[in-house]
């Protein structure tokens, strides 16, 4: 009994308050998540006021937009690429889908959606020639004509980013590789979303949740913008559950990640902020809690490379 | 497989709708109807245009109101806040701290002229 009212309100304090982590003596880095005062939070480990989180942040991506993408490759060793592409198999996108990317900055998630949507469209079509169904010649070449035109199906994909220099850099990208139709940037604060409700058919945030000072209502604007039906995906570091690799990880986040955000980026600070961050975030199950406090149902997560990243998936019914 | 073949060379017909010789080096000189440009000379020319199409989705992020393009100034107007949205290089800038307070004199002017 105790212990299940206990369970309630460490569940509650969470919801409430992001801010307080207890501490629950797990392991190497539970001395990171401290109780912190009203109006604090965290920017890896220290403790500054929500607004400064902001700036700070804001200020971080700023610094490393031009070399954010070789930087994830060479802390990742390319990892990261297969990291997104599960999380896109995982999504599997039909023809048609509504995508809401947020914290989507250098276009990432949005140009393997493209990718993977034409790609489904492709595969479609030659289903319906290999069995044979007779496609009217109107099909066909309005088939031929949209693949010119916009993105199969109507699918639509809207990146935002609360950075407008990262954003800058997608958009570049975007137009060196020739992604142009069904693509929108926007600039936004996850917090507060500048779209109307019921909007989108999947809502995804790939490696920017931790970043966000309210991470509640991140996931609240996130309900609110999603369709009945709507998927929220959420790809972020966590917990490594298997303590040799944990051990491993951390040597590597904290002895070589900074001094390669020096070398390439010419930044230690920002990429010190980066490893302390992910350990700040919460560990899966608690992130599975708060994500359904948000309303969310059927919430699961997965975890990727023994718990580096891991995907929670819900959906709003 | 054949029959692939066979409806792609018909849909090409369809889109040139006109009897195609041999040879791409015609195919080139003719402009296609049904297709569009891949690189318009208008995209490169001015690759911050704003996508009017996001209108749909875009709401002001404090009412949740929809907004309006203005294209003198090329920013979204929410009339009721008075608050303006800019938009910088086609990317238009949702947050509420950068939004620009319409002047009021302006919106006191606009009744009398109309």
């Amino acid at each position: 009994m105790a212990a299940s009212i206990g369970a309630v309100g460490c569940r509650a304090l969470h919801s409430r308050r992001h801010g307080k982590l207890l501490s629950i003596g797990r392991g190497l880095f539970s001395g990171a998540r401290c109780l912190v005062a009203e109006g604090e939070t965290h920017f890896g480990f220290q403790n500054v006021s929500e607004t400064e989180k902001g700036e700070k942040v804001y200020h971080v991506f700023e610094s490393v937009a031009k070399k954010y993408d070789i930087m994830n490759d060479s802390m990742s060793l390319g990892v990261h690429r297969l990291w997104k592409d599960i999380l896109l198999h995982q999504m599997n996108p039909y023809p048609g889908t509504q995508l809401l990317d947020v914290a989507g900055g250098t276009g990432d998630i949005a140009f393997r959606f493209i990718n993977y949507v034409r790609s489904q469209w492709e595969y479609q079509i030659k289903q319906k020639l290999k069995s044979h169904q007779n496609l009217s010649w109107q099909e066909i070449s309005k088939s031929y004509q949209e693949e010119e035109l916009k993105l199969p199906g109507g699918s639509q994909v809207v990146v935002c980013d609360i950075n407008k220099e990262m954003l800058k850099v997608g958009k570049q990208k975007a137009q060196h590789l020739g992604y142009s139709e069904g693509l929108s940037w926007v600039v936004g604060n996850a917090e507060e979303l500048p779209f109307n409700d019921n909007k989108f058919d999947v809502y995804t945030i790939a490696f920017g949740i931790r970043n966000v000072t309210h991470i509640d209502q991140a996931l609240q604007e996130a309900y609110r913008v999603l369709k009945p039906g709507g998927r929220f995906l959420c790809l972020e570091f966590s917990q490594v559950n298997n303590p040799l690799i944990s051990r491993l990880y951390d040597l590597y986040s904290f002895q070589v990640i900074p001094v390669l955000g020096e070398i390439i980026a010419g930044d230690w600070k920002s990429y010190q902020y980066l490893v302390e961050s992910i350990r700040r975030f919460p560990a899966q199950e608690e992130f599975k809690a708060m994500v359904e406090d948000a309303g969310f149902l059927k919430v699961e997560y997965r975890n990727l490379t023994s718990g580096i990243v891991a995907i929670h998936s819900g959906f709003k019914l | 497989m054949r029959g692939r073949y066979v409806s792609r060379t018909l849909a090409s017909v369809l889109l040139f709708r006109q009897p195609q010789p041999v040879g791409a080096g015609a195919a080139a000189n003719r402009p296609f109807p049904g297709a569009a440009p891949r690189h318009s000379s208008d995209g490169q020319e001015q690759p911050k245009a704003w996508d009017p199409a996001l209108l749909e989705f875009l709401v002001c992020p404090l009412s949740k109101k929809p907004l309006r393009y203005e294209a003198s100034t090329n920013e979204l107007i929410n009339k009721e806040l008075g608050i303006a949205y800019p938009i910088i290089d086609g990317i238009p800038n949702m947050i509420p701290q950068a939004a620009r307070m319409i002047d009021r004199k302006a919106q006191d002017e606009e009744p009398k002229q109309t």
